[in-house]
């Protein structure tokens, strides 16, 4: 959607046009939905944190002003404030339950394989959800929308350079989490070619 | 000592790649079930009749306000009638 299309909408929606509204949701919904799950972990949460994002969001549309910050952004605020108050509500961090995890196939790969990435994988978001909230958003916008430093900056409210360097930051303090934790053992690459 | 430097410095430059690849195959995309779209969707576009609920509801507010200020309106009109009057009944006495 070309971006002047969508300042129209936006107006549009922001007048209670609601299929105006109905169209930002549908082309945001995926994007907020990942978000919300892999700040919590958890299938239905995300779900309903996702829905809940978009009523307030529908609800307070009529004062959303554009300031040269793109929409998603205004979006992502919500959603951030509303796993916030998730994480508050609950006294301890919710572990995934394995049957709530989403099913991620890995083709043509050996099961002992694909087991041991379903491991990493497991082990690698329990520490990256152990991470302050402001670095797994940084995350989650750099691996999932693959959003440049500077579209992040834009997102976030920061510059493009305190973007780089919270990157390189979080990034490290992975590395060390991960040289401090077992995954690193777990991570390495099993020998594939025994299992040919 | 450079040279252990600088091999300790790729060593670390190494591990960092190696984990943005880890993490580039970790955080994956997720696609949300089909229902719960749709379900939302719905309900935002039945949001039609909670809009003219809220309409109605600000007209509702508006009117309660101008029947006070009219209130307030012809109290004092009726408070400054009682007093001119009681002016006019000390002059005359």
């Amino acid at each position: 959607m070309p971006e002047s299309e969508e300042q129209d909408i936006l107006l549009s929606a922001s007048q209670g046009n609601l299929e105006a509204f109905g169209v930002l949701y549908e082309k945001y919904v995926e994007r907020i939905f990942n978000y919300v799950y892999y700040r919590t972990g958890n299938v239905h949460d995300a779900e309903d944190l996702t829905a809940r994002v978009f009523y307030r969001a529908l609800h307070h549309i009529h004062t959303y002003t554009d300031r040269g910050v793109p929409f998603s952004a205004w979006l992502y605020r919500i959603a951030h404030n509303l796993v916030a108050n998730w994480h508050r509500d609950r006294s301890r961090h919710q572990e995934i339950p394995l049957s709530d995890a989403p099913t991620i196939h890995y083709k043509g790969e050996p099961p002992e394989v694909a087991l041991m990435q379903t491991q990493e994988r497991d082990a690698l978001l329990r520490l990256i959800r152990q991470l302050p909230s402001e670095r797994q958003h940084l995350l989650i916008l750099k691996f999932l929308e693959h959003m440049s430093n500077a579209e992040i900056g834009k997102t976030m409210g920061r510059s493009e350079g305190a973007v780089k360097s919270l990157y390189h930051r979080t990034l490290l303090a992975l590395r060390d989490e991960l040289e401090d934790s077992d995954l690193e053992e777990l991570t390495q690459q099993p020998d594939t070619s025994r299992l040919d | 000592m450079n040279t252990k430097m600088k091999q300790f410095a790729d060593a670390s430059m190494e591990k960092i790649t190696s984990l943005e690849k880890r993490l580039s195959g970790v955080i994956r995309p997720i696609k949300p079930r089909k229902e719960f779209v749709h379900g939302v969707a719905h309900r935002i576009q039945a949001g039609t009749q909670s809009a003219l609920v809220d309409r109605i509801t600000n007209w509702h507010l508006i009117a309660i306000l101008m029947a006070g200020l009219i209130s307030l309106l012809v109290f004092l009109a009726v408070m400054g009638r009682v007093l001119l009057s009681l002016q006019g009944k000390k002059r005359i006495a």
